[in-house]
Formats: C-alpha cells, sequence, structure tokens
C-alpha cells in the first residue's frame, strides 16, 4: 500500500472521528419548559409578543433589555437580553435565543432576529393603500 | 374589463430589456451546443465550422447580456419606478454613486454581475485558450445557460422560470394604485432605494470583487472538464493553474474585504464570525488553494493529477452550492445576511445537481486513462507533504461545510415529512475554532517543514542533517517568540500555545528557506509571502480573537453570579460626564450632523495609576437616519488605530426620542404637564410627586424664578425668519433639595404664519421638561381689539396727556421708513413723528398713513419698552389735521409654563467600546497572503510558457 493511501485513510478516519464529535455541537431547539427542565443553556426560538411590555431604560441599566416570547408550544415568558436593544427591534416576529432559565426569567446572551425588513417597506406601501 | 391605459410608463425599455434576457438565454445554449459539437468533432473537418458557431453564440449572448445590464441601468439612473426593481433599489434622494450598489443590491442584479464576469473571462478565454477553447467555452457557456434560466422571468401556466429584472411593478401585485392611469408619477415618494446599511463604499468595491472570485472559479474547473474530456491530462494543467492562482487572489481578495467591512464600516464587532455565508466563500477558497497545491505538485513530479481534478471541479461546485444556500431561503434561521426566498429553489437545485453529476460523469469517463509514476513518492518529498497539506485543507472545508449544512439536513429530512428541528451550535463561533485550530497547527507543520524538502527527493540522506538543524533552530526561535507574545497577550490553552508556535515556526521556515536556501530566488517569494503571511495571520487572530477586551464594561454594574459571556457589554455615557473605565476616562462631549448622519464625539483619555493623563484621543462612531431623518437606520462603528491593536467603538442605543421620531412623540405624549402660574420675579415652589410603588411615592420640590422676558430668544433648533413672533422666558429653576445648582433655561415659542411651534427647555439633571403655554404668549402679544385704542386728533406741535405721559406730534416724515412698508408705484405714504415723553423716558414712534389704490392703509408703530401702539388713521390735507389711535399695554407679568416632571433624558449615548489587540497582523498577514497570489501569477504570467 502507498503511503498516501494510508495518510489518506488515516485522514478518513480522523474525518469521521472528528465529525461525529462535532455533531455532539449540533442543536436542536428547546422549548421554555425543557429549558427549565434542563437548566441548561438551550436555543429557543418563539414569537415575539408585541402587545406585552419591551423595558430597555439605559439610564437605569444599558446591558438590561427585556421583553416577552411565546415559544413553539405556546409558553409566554420573560426575556432578559444582557445588552442594548437592537435597533428595529419592534419589527421582527421570529426571534431565536440562545441562554438559559435564571429564576422565572430567560436570561439570553445570543440573540437572533427575523424580521421582514426586505418588504417592510411594500408593505407599509400595501397599507397606505388599502387605507 | 376595459383595460386601462396607463400613461407615464417607458415600457419599450423592459420590452427590450426581456428579449435580450430571453435571446441570451437562447444564445448561451446555441453556444454551448456547438462548443460540445466542436470539441467532440476536434479532430474533423468540421472543427472550425462548430467553433466560430459557438464564438458566434458566446458573442451574441455577450452582448445581449451586457446590453440588458446597461439598460437597466438607464432605467435606475432616470429612476422609472414603474419597474419593480427600480422600485426596490432606487429612491429619489440616492446618490448617483450609489446606483451601482443599488444594481447589485437585488438577487437578479448580483446574477448579472456574475453572467458579467463570466462573460468577460469567456471572451478572454476565446483569444487564449487555443486548443482548450472548445471544451472550456462549452462549460462556461453552458453555466451561463443555468444561471440565465434564474432571469428568464418566463410563465408557463404555474410554472415559473426565474426572476426578471424587467418586470414591472404592476404585474407583481394588485394594488388599488394601479387603477389609475397616472399611477407611476405617485410610486416615487414610496420607492424603497438602497438599504441605508449598504449605503458605503464597501458595497461599491466588495460585491463586484467577490463576484469575480466566484466566476473565476469556473476557469480551473473548465479547464479540469476539458483535460477529462479530451484525455490530454497535463496539458491543461499549466493554464490551469494560471487561473488558480488568479481565482485565489481574487475570491481571497474578496473574501477579505467581506472581513474589513464587516469590522470598519458595521457594527459586528469583528472581521469572522463564520456565519454560513462567510463560510461558504471561504470552503471554495480553501478548495482552490489546496487544487494550486496539488496542481504545482503534479506539474512537477506527474503525481496528484486525479485530486487536481477533484478539486477544481469541486471549488466550483461549492459556488454553486454557496449561491444555493444563500439565495433559497435555506439559511434564514441561522445567517444574518441571505437573501430571501424567491422560488428559485428548483431551478437552484437542479443546477448544483447538474454540476455534480457532470463532474461525477467526466471524472468516470476520464480517471481510467490518468497516468501516474510507477514509482511512489517519498515520506520526505516535497509532494508528499504538500499533499497532506491539501488534505488538511480538504478535512477544514468538510468540517466547516459540515456544520455549516444543518439547515440542509433539516430541509432534506422535511421532504421525507420528518422534522430533524436542528440548528448551529450554540456556540457556533467555538464551535468552528475548536476544530480550525487543528487546521492551523496542521498547516503551520507542513508548510513550515515542506519548504525545505524537494520534489521527486529519493535520498533524503545527504541532506537530512542539515535540514534538521535548520528545522531545530526554527523551532526554538518559535518558542522564543511564542515565550515573548505571552507577555504582551494572555495566550493560555495548550492547544493556543500549539497554534501559536507553529505559526511562528512556519514563519521562520520560510524565512529560512527563502535567505539560506533559495538565496532570495524570485520563485521562492510567493510561497514565502503566502506561508508566512498565514502563520502571521494566525498570530493576529490569537492576538485579537482571545484578547480581544470590552473597556466598555461598567465594573460597578456587573451582576456577580452571571458569567462572563453575560457580562454587560455595554457603558451609558451622559454628556459632559466622564467615566472612568478600564483604565480609560471616556466623555461623550457632543454630537454634530452631516447628511443623514449623526456623528457623537466621544472622548478617550488614559490614565495612568496616579491619575494623570498620557495619552487622549477622540472616536466618532455615529448613527446613521433614513432618508426621511425620522428613524436610525444604522449604527456605524468608529476606530482608533495604533500599531499594536485597535479601539473599535460603536453606538449600542441611543434615548428612545432621538432614535425614532414616532417612539419620540410616544414619549412627549406620555409626559404629564402640569400648568404652572408665574409672575415675574416671583419665586414659586411646584412639587412633583413621583410613583415609586403602588404604595410609596416620593415628592420632589422644584423652585422656579422667570428673571426676564426675551423677544429676540435664540435656540439652537430655531432659525429666525422675517414675521416670526419669538418669545423666550429667562427662568431659573433648581431642585429643592440641591439649592446651589441652578439651572438658567430660556423655554421659547414661536408664532410663524398663524402655527405655534414650541422649544421646550429640557433640565437632564433633574429631570426636568418646561414648555411655555399658550396664555404666556397672548399675555405678551396682545391681539388689536384687546389693546383698547383710544382715538386724538393732533394739529403740528401738539401735545396731550396719556396716562402720564406728554405725547407729542412734532410734523411729517416723508420719508416712509416703516419696517413693513414696501413702496409701490402710485403710493402716498406719509409717517407722523409721535414724541413721547414722561420723567426719564423720551422715545418716538412713526406709525405710517398710506393711499394705494385710492383705499387708505395704516400700518402700526410701537415703543416696545412702554408699551405704545400708535396708529395714524386719518389726515386732512387741508388744514395738516391728523387723526391718531392711541394704546398703552400693561407691561406683561402673568406668565404660564407647562411642566413635566420625570422627563426622558436626551443626552446620552449607550456606548460598547472594543480593545483588539494585535489586529494588524492579522490584516497583515492576510494581504501578503494575497499578495503571494499575485506574485505567483505575475511570474508564471511573464514566463512564456512553452
Amino acid at each position: 500500500m502507498k503511503k498516501i493511501h494510508i495518510v489518506a485513510i488515516i485522514m478518513i478516519i480522523l474525518a469521521i472521528g472528528v465529525l461525529f464529535m462535532a455533531s455532539n455541537d449540533i442543536a436542536t431547539y428547546s422549548s421554555f419548559s425543557e429549558a427549565v427542565a434542563s437548566g441548561k443553556k438551550v436555543k429557543v426560538a418563539g414569537q415575539l409578543i408585541k402587545e406585552k411590555e419591551m423595558y430597555y431604560n439605559p439610564e437605569k441599566d444599558p446591558n438590561y433589555f427585556s421583553f416577552y416570547l411565546r415559544d413553539v408550544e405556546g409558553l409566554e415568558k420573560k426575556v432578559v437580553l444582557l445588552g442594548a436593544k437592537p435597533q428595529d427591534f419592534e419589527l421582527s416576529e421570529q426571534v431565536v435565543l440562545t441562554g438559559k432559565i435564571n429564576g422565572e426569567d430567560f436570561v439570553a446572551s445570543e440573540m437572533l432576529l427575523k424580521c421582514p425588513s426586505k418588504y417592510k417597506d411594500e408593505e407599509e406601501f400595501l397599507m397606505i393603500q388599502e387605507g | 374589463m376595459k383595460e386601462i391605459q396607463y400613461i407615464g410608463e417607458h415600457l419599450i425599455f423592459g420590452q427590450i430589456g426581456h428579449f435580450l434576457i430571453v435571446l441570451a438565454f437562447v444564445a448561451s445554449l446555441f453556444s454551448a451546443i456547438s462548443y460540445f459539437m466542436a470539441t467532440q468533432k476536434r479532430n474533423t473537418n468540421q472543427f472550425t465550422t462548430w467553433r466560430a458557431m459557438g464564438r458566434l453564440g458566446f458573442v451574441v449572448h455577450g452582448i445581449s447580456i451586457m446590453t440588458a445590464i446597461a439598460i437597466i441601468f438607464h432605467i435606475m439612473l432616470n429612476k422609472y419606478y414603474e419597474y419593480s426593481y427600480v422600485f426596490q433599489h432606487v429612491s429619489e434622494d440616492l446618490p448617483f454613486k450609489y446606483i451601482f450598489s443599488a444594481f447589485w443590491e437585488g438577487q437578479e442584479g448580483s446574477f448579472l454581475l456574475w453572467m458579467f464576469w463570466h462573460i468577460i473571462l469567456g471572451v478572454i478565454l476565446i483569444f487564449s485558450a487555443k486548443k482548450w477553447e472548445s471544451p472550456v467555452l462549452f462549460c462556461i457557456a453552458g453555466i451561463q445557460f443555468f444561471i440565465g434560466t434564474m432571469i428568464l422571468g418566463l410563465h408557463f401556466g404555474d410554472l415559473k422560470i426565474g426572476s426578471s429584472p424587467m418586470v414591472l411593478f404592476r404585474d407583481t401585485a394588485a394594488l388599488p394604485l394601479f387603477a389609475k392611469e397616472d399611477y407611476v408619477l405617485q410610486l416615487a415618494q414610496f420607492a424603497d432605494g438602497l438599504n441605508p446599511l449598504l449605503q458605503n463604499y464597501w458595497m461599491t468595491i466588495h460585491p463586484p470583487t467577490l463576484f469575480l472570485g466566484f466566476a473565476s472559479t469556473i476557469v480551473p474547473f473548465s479547464y479540469a472538464v476539458a483535460g477529462l474530456w479530451t484525455k490530454d491530462h497535463k496539458e491543461w494543467l499549466s493554464p490551469a493553474l494560471k487561473w488558480a492562482l488568479f481565482s485565489g487572489f481574487i475570491l481571497g481578495t474578496g473574501i477579505l474585504m467581506g472581513g474589513a467591512w464587516a469590522y470598519e464600516a458595521l457594527s459586528f464587532g469583528g472581521y469572522w464570525a463564520w456565519d454560513p455565508v462567510e463560510n461558504t466563500s471561504l470552503v471554495p477558497w480553501l478548495i482552490m488553494i489546496a487544487g494550486v497545491h496539488t496542481n504545482l505538485i503534479s506539474k512537477s513530479t506527474g503525481y496528484s493529477i486525479k485530486t487536481t481534478y477533484l478539486f477544481y471541479l469541486l471549488s466550483f461546485i461549492l459556488i454553486v452550492y454557496s449561491t444555493t444556500l444563500t439565495r433559497s431561503g435555506v439559511l434564514g434561521d441561522t445567517s444574518v445576511h441571505a437573501f430571501t426566498e424567491m422560488g428559485l429553489e428548483n431551478q437552484l437545485l437542479i443546477f448544483i445537481l447538474a454540476c455534480v453529476f457532470g463532474s461525477i460523469f467526466m471524472m468516470i469517463k476520464g480517471f481510467p486513462s490518468v497516468p501516474y509514476p510507477e514509482k511512489e513518492e517519498t515520506f520526505f518529498s516535497k509532494e508528499f507533504w504538500m499533499f497532506t497539506g491539501s488534505l488538511v485543507l480538504l478535512f477544514s472545508s468538510i468540517l466547516i461545510t459540515f456544520t455549516t449544512s444543518i439547515p440542509v439536513y433539516n430541509k432534506v429530512a422535511s421532504l421525507f415529512n420528518y422534522d430533524l428541528g436542528l440548528t448551529s451550535p450554540l456556540e457556533p463561533i467555538t464551535h468552528y475554532n475548536k476544530y480550525q485550530l487543528w487546521i492551523a497547527v496542521f498547516i503551520g507543520l507542513l508548510s513550515g517543514v515542506g519548504q525545505y524538502l524537494r520534489y521527486r527527493e529519493f535520498n533524503i540522506k545527504g541532506r537530512a542533517k542539515k535540514i534538521w538543524i535548520h528545522v531545530g533552530v526554527c523551532s526554538v526561535l518559535a518558542i522564543a517568540l511564542s515565550y515573548l507574545t505571552t507577555l504582551w497577550i494572555e495566550v493560555n490553552a495548550w492547544q493556543h500555545l500549539l497554534m501559536m508556535f507553529f505559526a511562528y515556526f512556519t514563519i521562520f521556515a520560510n524565512l529560512d528557506v527563502l535567505l539560506t536556501f533559495t538565496k532570495w530566488n524570485k520563485h521562492q517569494l510567493p510561497s514565502f509571502l503566502a506561508h508566512a503571511g498565514f502563520g502571521i495571520m494566525v498570530i493576529g487572530i490569537l492576538a485579537s480573537g482571545l484578547n480581544q477586551k470590552h473597556i466598555s464594561t461598567n465594573p460597578f454594574a456587573q451582576r456577580g453570579l452571571l458569567p462572563d459571556d453575560m457580562l454587560g457589554k455595554n457603558v451609558l455615557l451622559i454628556k459632559d460626564s466622564p467615566m472612568h473605565i478600564n483604565g480609560y476616562k471616556v466623555t461623550y462631549t457632543g454630537d454634530s450632523i452631516v447628511d443623514n448622519m449623526r456623528y457623537f464625539k466621544v472622548n478617550y483619555q488614559k490614565i495612568d495609576k496616579m491619575g494623570n493623563t498620557y495619552e487622549e484621543f477622540n472616536l466618532t462612531p455615529n448613527a446613521l437616519y433614513n432618508s426621511k431623518f425620522t428613524k436610525i437606520a444604522a449604527y456605524n462603528p468608529s476606530t482608533k488605530r495604533y500599531l499594536t491593536k485597535d479601539i473599535f467603538s460603536h453606538i449600542a442605543g441611543l434615548p428612545p426620542g432621538e432614535s425614532d421620531i414616532e417612539e419620540a412623540k410616544a414619549k412627549e405624549d406620555s409626559l404629564n404637564y402640569r400648568m404652572i402660574d408665574i409672575r415675574i420675579g416671583e419665586e414659586l415652589l411646584f412639587k412633583d410627586t413621583l410613583q415609586i410603588t403602588p404604595d410609596s411615592a416620593y415628592v420632589k420640590v422644584f423652585k422656579a424664578v422667570v428673571t426676564e422676558i426675551n423677544k429676540d430668544p435664540e435656540h439652537e433648533e430655531y432659525k429666525k425668519e422675517a414675521g416670526d413672533l419669538a418669545l423666550g422666558l429667562k427662568m431659573k429653576i433648581s431642585f429643592i433639595e440641591k439649592p446651589e445648582e441652578i439651572y438658567e433655561v430660556e423655554p421659547m415659542i414661536v408664532v410663524r404664519s398663524s402655527l405655534i411651534y414650541h422649544y421646550p427647555a429640557q433640565i437632564n439633571e433633574i429631570a426636568l421638561k418646561i414648555k411655555l403655554t399658550e396664555k404666556t404668549l397672548s399675555e405678551v402679544f396682545k391681539t388689536e381689539t384687546e389693546l383698547g385704542y383710544q382715538n386724538f386728533d393732533f394739529t403740528r406741535e401738539q401735545s396731550i396727556n396719556f396716562n402720564g405721559y406728554k405725547i407729542t406730534f412734532e410734523g411729517f416724515d416723508k420719508e416712509t421708513k416703516h419696517p413693513d412698508y414696501i413702496e409701490e408705484e402710485g403710493d402716498i405714504a406719509v409717517s407722523a413723528v409721535m414724541r413721547v415723553e414722561k420723567d426719564g423716558f423720551d422715545g418716538s414712534a412713526k406709525p405710517v398713513y398710506l393711499i394705494r389704490d385710492n383705499s387708505p392703509f395704516n400700518l402700526k408703530d410701537q415703543i416696545q419698552e412702554e408699551g405704545f401702539h400708535f396708529r395714524f388713521t386719518k389726515i386732512d390735507p387741508s388744514t395738516g389735521k391728523i387723526s391718531m389711535s392711541i394704546a398703552q399695554q400693561a407691561p406683561a407679568k402673568d406668565f404660564q409654563f407647562a411642566v413635566a416632571a420625570n422627563s426622558y433624558r436626551s443626552d446620552y449615548i449607550v456606548l460598547e467600546a472594543i480593545e483588539f489587540p494585535g489586529i494588524n497582523l492579522f490584516w497583515i498577514g492576510t494581504i501578503m497572503m494575497m499578495l503571494g497570489f499575485l506574485v505567483a501569477l505575475l511570474l508564471r504570467s511573464s514566463k512564456k510558457v512553452a
């Protein structure tokens, strides 16, 4: 057998091993109840509840922003983001959070917003037209 | 239904444009088929005919696409909003310089940009590829055919093929507006324009570079296909290598520009975030680099030809994969900058499957005839180490793609009605870094040691000792430098130390080989630049990544129970109040507006242990407002650059009222104003009750004094105009618990063409907002009827007594100089000089009597100080007797102001500031790598290839 083949085989075995390890990092979405049960850092996706309070008062604490999220199971929970309120947060619909339960609240360290920003103006436009 | 005859549309451009796109599509197919036949019949006399047809097809294709692009620019520049693409990407206020950015902002435009580069490359290849022209151009024309389907915009029943940039807005949506025949005129005000985030020069240079990079991968791909097809497995290697170097250079530069944009102009807080969109353009580059290495091996030794084929085919396929991921909407959940779904998924899928199966087919057909040397390469040959390095790059690509493709697994599972619900790792950056650091370790090792070795080395013995000594010295140097580096930056994990060691090792080894082994041979230069650059880049990544430090954490506000990543990253800076954070004294000193940008000046002073400032600089992070100035569209950072580190800062938030006009209004509406009556000179106390909890309240007492009425007040937002009635009240306000702090304010009210404007005074320190009421206005500016004029008749030099004043009619002044009087022809105007005297006071007024068009008018005059109003109402020319209406207004004393306590501060910013040490190493390293490709390309191009 050629050395190159040996190297290739070692690489393949290594690759399978590492990919197997890497796959452990792949996360699945959790619900709030699972987050409570596990107490670990999880990813939660849900809908922003626009009717409920979104609190950000930088004069008190520039790293505290809270809002309410409804997860896939329909459970509502107060979410605390330890950071500034993102620009145009109100326009978001789907929110993906990384964080964990702390007391009653879900404390998020990362947040990804899905906002229909691309078509936002068009919606406005349609509203103007219909109104 | 009656057809509406629309007016103001420019349909001809759309019709021509659409025709050209279809023509280009057909021509690319024609060209591909002809070139296919030309390749098949390359050894017959039909060859030249087929090739001529192929060329013709490609030229028609190229001209059509170029003209279509020109037409799109034409309709964009002329702002024909009836076209959907124009409506979505252009707006009235879009500066000309951003028209290119607007063009490639959308999917259709970026497809056209990609095709544009393919055409340019194709034309160059028609002239330069010689015997390779037919198979190479077959590939390019074929790929153009597939990309062409994306912009076709043809409908067959329910089947929609592609999305055309020429589509009319009224064909995309059924809006009531389209019932009007002149709807076009109304579109301008709604046009979206270019996303303000993208309105900077990076958007002008990054996409075309990146797309040229994407497009360039087609050339090595096509040469690989050509080699497999013609079974001429050796000769294609030379031209392919040059194009692969070109691709490595341009694609790498394009990716880097993206990183530089993210770092410099966007508030991403870094140059690389392992975002899927970034990853999927990095991976084809890595594979291209792997291909360059195996290509070098195969040119020098004859080994690795198959792997070279594989890498070049794979690189382009991965570009198509990247396109599919970013444009199909699959990434939606995991990436910040993917396109939205446009119904192109199936077409993209067919495209990539065609590339994959086409490549597999070619390899099956071609591989059996690939030659390879009888003798096996030895362990200490250069080719062995280079080949292993290529496999490491492949390995890196597999790992990155594995995680980036998570959304794809979900998508595939969902096709089988199975919901996997997988998502990217909780800590994506940690995840990628922990595997990729091993890649860096191996690359460092292989690229360092590999330099000392020779191709086709079958007898290392004679050189072994020398090499061991050199490797040993480089290792010692690397250990020493690694140690010194740990004095500068914190590197704790052993994996990172190892990574740093090998980075230094490859830097020294490459330098050593360049200087001592090859004695400055210019052909060693590209390799040196690329590999030493890689090492320097790795050090830069370690320094800036591991040691990036938030300056903006307030040590006093930390919630001690939380882990590190949950500590606050932002600080609140109140205007002119310095804050001491992490060795800096940071002060927000003010803001200024230039166009749509609002710049916030932040002063940084470095403080030593004694409390002395030894270094000072200003940064001006800014907020970009939308075109109507009602809302902030984006925050842009500002960075202080040192040789050894960067201080990066951006605005994380502004007071609600400053970032959004609607919020400002909501805040103003939520304020609870109370009316307070006050007299001039009077000291008045007023209270405010602050509800803390439902059961407890806190009563604040304030003191107010009005010191002066100002009829010529000034305010930074007020620009005086003729005819304004402006009033300011000078007041002194204090909070009773801190009586020594007196705030002198001057709220203002202005009447301009019968509208009232308020200029309130905001006292941030005690959260008070004060505005004047209309009662104050009417108190100071009484209406004519309220004044109570009395009539008097005067003869010249006659005096009367009025309220204790002596008023004398001193005579006429023919030179009428009344401020409100504008002379017209035929006017008969005269002013009376009225003198008013009282002990110590002596003043005069000149009211005007005027006959214009046979009608009498009068223009009043006043003596402001004593409140006198004069109206010259009648004149008897025969006797010289006049009638004068006189009123004296009592000085205004009773004022009213409205006060809102607990008003919102408007004088602060929320700032994030990060220190990136060693970031310049990253840029230097990456630029060196790119130079490596460029120099290699230039050296190989200058050499006359046999």
